[in-house]
């Protein structure tokens, strides 16, 4: 191989815990997967507690072009409808009836029910 | 870290820019946006972008190569561990510098293999302290406490650098710059608080760096060495200070804590004028600065003879590897 073909490039990611997302560290060139991986641990991984580590050939992911992070970004307004913000007036409705909202904190809360 | 630069000429020609897109660029930076490799922007911002970001990349990995000769010298097991961890990251920031400088290049169908035989042919430049001597273990010291003090001056000063490839890369650098200040400032702390031998390599070593350190900024303006981009990486916001006032900001947060160890620095001029507001020092000899970053300074043709063994000798390493692993 022409050692000008020699560096690939890859997107390094990583995840700390178990309930942390897979996190975008930075790009590294090697010349094939494996050294791709050990040197993702070399250069990112040096103090960070880390559980996972992946490597993804740049050319096999379809990130949004330029123009289409633009426009993308342009019509994130508007979206209340597909947010609890859009229902934020159930409330004082619920309050009228003397009952508390069913929001985020409460539901997520819900993770023990009690034992029969 | 190394954020000087000493040529200003644009050697690409410019392409015909639309005034509209320009604009649209300004006022996207202006309103504390980030510009992505793949975004537009104007020839001279990826011209200057280039030019620093691969200077400070290479300089990385110039200054680690002298530094690791350290490692075998080291006093203790714990000082060699730390050197060697000092080392390490060093190459590190210099492999993610270098990938963003590679990103901007790519329009230009440039890529690593043109970094490193420019760094070669001599067009591309090293930070000047990386082309001086170091003598004695108080060097060690001195480099990571002053030297590096002075990156992380230059550092922070582009953490909200407008390129965010740039400024992502930074974030790290700083953060582990933060702990090269402090691993110098331990071994520069046991020599000051040791023999009078330890103190005296300690002052001798200071004396040495000193030029060197106030040259680290650059020069104040354009006059001094033909040309500086300076005004240009602040107009693009990425970075916030000019080199004088970078250098004033050095001394401000460096200068009290020199004193506090009992050193003295080479000048016997230095001093903090009120009045003005900032400190007042002698210049460092600009011609012998415009030698240095020349390669023509004490150690440049040593240090780059190095990096020239290394690429040769690890040639059949980068054959080797070009194939495909075979699976197990």
């Amino acid at each position: 191989m022409e050692e000008t073909n020699f560096y690939q490039e890859y997107e390094v990611f990583s995840k700390k815990s178990v309930k942390a997302p897979i996190q975008h560290q930075f790009s590294l060139l090697a010349p094939n997967e494996e050294m791709a991986l050990s040197m993702a641990l070399e250069n990112f991984m040096r103090r960070e507690d880390v559980l996972d580590v992946w490597v993804v050939k740049r050319e096999n992911i379809r990130r949004m072009t330029s123009e289409e992070r633009t426009n993308w970004t342009k019509r994130l307004d508007n979206k209340d409808y597909r947010k609890t913000k859009g229902y934020g007036y159930l409330r004082q409705k619920w309050k009228e009836k003397e009952q508390g909202m069913l929001d985020e904190k409460e539901i997520m809360s819900w993770k023990e029910v009690k034992k029969k | 870290m190394y954020n000087y630069l000493e040529y200003g000429s644009s050697d690409a020609p410019r392409n015909h820019e639309d005034p509209e897109q320009y604009d649209r660029f300004m006022a996207r930076i202006e309103a504390g946006e980030k510009i992505e490799a793949d975004d537009w922007m104007p020839d001279d911002y990826r011209q200057g972008l280039i030019k620093l970001i691969s200077m400070h990349g290479i300089s990385e990995i110039m200054g680690a190569l002298p530094e690791k000769e350290w490692v075998p010298k080291a006093p203790t097991l714990k000082r060699k561990l730390g050197i060697m961890a000092k080392v390490q990251d060093e190459m590190g920031h210099g492999q993610l510098l270098l990938r963003v400088a590679e990103d901007l290049m790519k329009p230009y169908g440039k890529t690593r293999k043109d970094l490193i035989e420019n760094l070669l042919s001599g067009d591309l430049k090293f930070h000047n302290v990386f082309h001086m001597p170091t003598k004695t273990w108080a060097d060690a010291g001195m480099v990571g406490w002053l030297v590096d003090g002075a990156a992380i001056i230059s550092q922070t000063n582009m953490l909200d650098a407008s390129y965010g490839p740039y400024q992502r890369a930074l974030q790290r650098i700083c953060q582990e710059e933060v702990f090269h200040a402090q691993h110098g400032e331990a071994i520069i702390m046991a020599l000051a608080e040791g023999s009078d031998h330890q103190r005296e390599i300690l002052q001798e070593s200071l004396n040495r760096w000193w030029p060197s350190l106030l040259m680290f900024f650059g020069p104040a303006s354009a006059d001094t060495t033909g040309s500086s981009k300076q005004d240009i990486m602040i107009k693009y916001k990425i970075r916030k200070s000019n080199n004088e006032e970078l250098r004033q900001a050095f001394l401000d947060k460096y200068l009290p804590r020199v004193f506090s160890l009992g050193l003295t620095v080479p000048d016997e001029t230095v001093h903090y004028d009120e009045e003005q507001g900032q400190w007042v020092y002698q210049q460092p000899d600009w011609d012998e600065f415009k030698q240095i970053i020349k390669n023509k300074g004490p150690r440049s043709k040593e240090r780059l003879r190095l990096r020239q063994i290394a690429y040769e000798n690890n040639s059949w390493v980068r054959q080797a590897l070009s194939k495909e692993v075979v699976g197990s």
